[in-house]
């Protein structure tokens, strides 16, 4: 084949524009650290890629939700906790004044006892975190009881509150307060039995004895047990939550790591890529400049 | 015997002979980096011997050579070569018009990244995840509210974005088809000129290349099929005579109708109709060869669909890319090429998309009420306007909030209400101001992207839809970037081979000038020995005993 110049010249700068084109894709899969910045470098890639995306956008937003879930559930507890002391405050005074030796002056103080001890839990029912009441069901922006211990019957509700903490699977986060708050027997409310034991500690004189104070120790018993089995229900899903969290904090890294060994570039790798490629690119330059320099005219005199 | 003076005539002519050769090579050396021209030699031929045969000739022992003549000036070029160029070359314009349409589409659509489409949506649905947790706060419903608009916005966007560069192919379209026809009349006028020169017996080489040169720069935008006739009976064997030009499909035959320039020299007029259709989509509907008389009045017309244009290059790619109508079998009229479809697909996911997170909203309770005091239910949260599922063409770009939603974040219905039985709960069945702390409407809303929406198909979600649409565009555009490199690699191994017999090479014609320049000094130094017997004979004999 006759070979020209022109040709050599033309191939020469073919294969330098080549050979910068390569290390430009280096270049870039370098400092951006991706295998690929469009669909077209690889639509597999780039549609998993997307995928992978979304899904640790999901997981990271739930792992978000369980701090919500937290805070609910904390704060529930702790204020159940303090409701159980409360109750069993109340008890050790009921039993105590249930003692026949006990006079009325001095019941009548255990009664004002008693009724700070109400008011505490009418306050734990009032519960806000987060502006919100959280024994109140979905009515969170309304205060459950008002400063008498009743009930706000026009916005109470017991309604479950539920947040999705995985795909599909939503967790009730509050408490039922209607569980806590009033006797699963009688119907009768906490604040209620607690009021009419103050009053018939008051009204002693009437000849109230120790047995009749018995009632309300059976009384507050009931309500201590129903505290303790909603806190043990929340307690039980509190356990769940935490293995969901296990799981999502295990889904992040799976996710994360799938993420970068699809789209991520071996450095290293790259690196090799792009040396070699020098190398080539500077033969290239170098049989470039000795082939292109020399004519016949070096030559003739 | 021979005349006493034919040994002049002889180096004479090789002296002209040489000297033209020598300009020739001059010639290729000056035009060496001319785009498009082929180096051209200068045929020599053994002038007729003397004697000439015939009864008066002198009795001599032999015929005597009387030198040389220039024949003719010939290019050294391969028309076959020509031809594969050609065939490359319009699948180059073909495809890399196609690759540069998809790159740019890559460009807008912005994905794998972290702010593109996706991404608005995914930030979108985490919103929503996060109202549903807090649903009585209007901080959420602020962030909700905004990144729904961002959603609109990213859509408006994208949507303004590919019609931006549709209307570009569509001007391009119309620059191509203006080059086209102001090449095939540069080729027409071309073609006068060589019809003046060939008649006379000359070779007009450097109008052939000229020639070659448009006619390779046509055949990047369309296909078309050379056909040489002869200008003039008196014009030489190699002459090349008058091009005539057709367009020719992918199997390599001319395409009826389709003549550019026709066998009488006459440059017909080609032409792209551009139109909105019903549903206000730009499409090309027509292409149209205009039939023209000597005197560029028009004569006739030859119409074809874009479907039927089968002649591949730069303009077809272009036409492809913007967008056409076709006609299906039933007869119905569709839109079809890359930048409608996608503009249409974008269209359809974002009305599908907006429809059912409003058929959503509209379950759930928002936090304000009714002029009655009962809890007011959610509105449409996307203004879908007049837009349906028949007729979503255009939404895209007009993507907004209702301005309910965009008044007041309290607007947006986060809650869903229903009974033990899970029946959805009516307004007067509800407490007012009892379910702010519900955000089941909220996460239901965040769940709408990766619900299978029958819209958008069978076990199609919103988020599945569009990842397909951008592995679609990934495909296509991987694919026309490896057919442009393709197409590219072949050609560029065409035009070598081609400068391997067309080039100019500089030592060759160094070494051919000296080669000229010795026989042009040795064919002196013959004139002077001429010269010099002569001077012998003229002035130095006949002197004896003087």
């Amino acid at each position: 084949m006759r070979v020209t110049q022109s040709m050599l010249s033309s191939n020469f700068l073919r294969n330098v524009s080549n050979s910068y084109e390569r290390m430009g894709k280096y270049q870039e899969q370098l400092s951006t650290g991706k295998k690929v910045t469009k669909p077209s470098d690889d639509p597999v890639v780039a549609m998993k890629g997307m995928n992978y995306r979304t899904e640790l956008t999901e997981v990271q937003q739930y792992q978000r939700n369980l701090g919500e879930v937290h805070t609910w559930m904390d704060n529930s507890d702790a204020a159940m906790d303090k409701m159980t002391k409360a109750l069993q405050r109340t008890r050790e005074l009921a039993v105590q004044a249930s003692n026949d030796s006990y006079e009325e002056g001095q019941r009548a103080n255990i009664a004002k006892e008693v009724r700070q001890l109400k008011e505490h839990l009418i306050d734990l029912g009032n519960t806000k975190v987060n502006d919100k009441h959280i024994f109140n069901g979905t009515s969170t922006t309304n205060p459950r009881f008002d400063k008498d211990g009743n009930l706000d019957t026009a916005n109470a509700n017991s309604a479950a509150v539920n947040i999705e903490v995985s795909d599909g699977v939503k967790i009730r986060v509050n408490t039922n307060p209607s569980n806590i708050f009033v006797d699963s027997e009688s119907g009768q409310s906490m604040m209620e039995a607690l009021e009419n034991f103050a009053t018939d500690l008051e009204s002693g004189e009437t000849g109230e004895t120790g047995d009749q104070l018995d009632d309300h120790i059976e009384n507050i018993d009931g309500f201590i047990n129903q505290v303790v089995n909603e806190r043990a229900s929340l307690g039980a899903r509190m356990n769940r939550v935490d293995m969901i969290e296990n799981r999502l904090n295990s889904q992040e890294i799976t996710t994360t790591q799938v993420l970068s060994d699809n789209e991520d570039v071996d450095v290293e790798k790259v690196i090799m890529n792009l040396k070699s490629q020098e190398s080539v690119h500077r033969a290239a330059l170098s049989t470039g400049a000795r082939i292109i320099q020399p004519t016949l005219m070096d030559f003739l005199r | 015997m021979s005349s006493t003076f034919s040994g002049l005539e002889v180096a004479k002519r090789a002296l002209f002979t040489q000297q033209s050769a020598l300009s020739t090579t001059g010639h290729n050396i000056s035009n060496a980096n001319t785009p498009g021209y082929s180096r051209q030699r200068v045929n020599f031929e053994q002038t007729s011997p003397y004697p000439a045969m015939g009864r008066n000739r002198p009795e001599i022992e032999g015929q005597i050579g009387q030198g040389v003549e220039a024949g003719s000036v010939q290019r050294v070029r391969d028309q076959f070569i020509d031809l594969q160029y050609r065939a490359e070359n319009n699948k180059t314009g073909y495809w890399e018009s196609r690759a540069d349409a998809l790159s740019q589409m890559e460009q807008i659509m912005n994905e794998p990244s972290e702010t593109g489409l996706s991404d608005t949506m995914d930030q979108f649905w985490q919103s929503l995840n996060d109202l549903a947790g807090n649903p009585e706060d209007s901080g959420a419903r602020s962030v909700v509210q905004q990144r729904g608009i961002a959603v609109a916005d990213t859509f408006n966007y994208i949507s303004d974005s590919l019609t931006a560069v549709q209307k570009d192919l569509e001007n391009e379209i119309n620059v191509t088809t203006k080059d086209i026809n102001s090449v095939v009349s540069q080729i027409k006028d071309l073609n006068d000129q060589i019809k003046a020169v060939e008649p006379h017996g000359y070779l007009p080489n450097d109008l052939y290349d000229e020639r070659d040169r448009l006619i390779d720069e046509l055949s990047n935008m369309v296909n078309i099929d050379v056909e040489y006739n002869s200008s003039s009976d008196s014009a030489k064997d190699i002459a090349q005579g008058i091009a005539s030009i057709t367009l020719q499909n992918s199997e390599v035959k001319a395409i009826e109708g389709g003549a550019l320039l026709t066998k009488d020299n006459v440059a017909n007029q080609l032409d792209v109709a551009v139109k909105n259709n019903d549903s206000g989509q730009r499409l090309v509907t027509n292409i149209q060869i205009n039939q023209m008389d000597k005197d560029g009045n028009k004569i006739g017309q030859e119409d074809f669909t874009p479907s039927d244009f089968s002649s591949n290059g730069k303009l077809k790619g272009l036409i492809e890319s913007h967008g056409y109508q076709i006609e299906t079998d039933s007869g119905q009229k569709e839109a079809e090429g890359i930048y409608v479809s996608m503009l249409e697909d974008i269209d359809k996911i974002a009305y599908a998309f907006a429809d059912s997170f409003n058929i959503q909203h509209q379950k759930g309770y928002t936090l304000t009420e009714n002029t009655d005091g009962l809890p007011k239910q959610g509105g449409a949260f996307f203004d879908t306007g007049s837009y349906s599922t028949d007729d979503y063409i255009g939404y895209a770009s007009e993507m907004d909030l209702t301005s309910d939603v965009k008044s007041s974040e309290d607007n947006i219905a986060a809650a869903l209400l229903v009974d033990e039985s899970g029946n959805p709960l009516a307004p007067d069945q509800v407490e007012a101001g009892s379910y702010f702390g519900n955000g089941e409407n909220a996460q239901a809303l965040a769940d709408v992207k990766g619900k299978v929406n029958a819209f958008l198909g069978e076990n199609t979600s919103v988020q599945s839809y569009y990842e397909g649409m951008i592995g679609d565009l990934g495909v296509q555009a991987q694919e026309a970037n490896r057919m442009a490199d393709n197409a590219s690699t072949l050609q560029q191994a065409v035009e070598t081979r081609r400068q391997s017999v067309s080039g100019v090479s500089l030592d060759e014609e160094m070494s051919n000038m000296i080669k000229f320049q010795h026989a042009y000094n040795a064919a002196a130094r013959n004139m002077t020995a001429v010269d010099e017997m002569l001077d012998r004979i003229i002035n130095q004999m006949g002197l004896v005993g003087r």
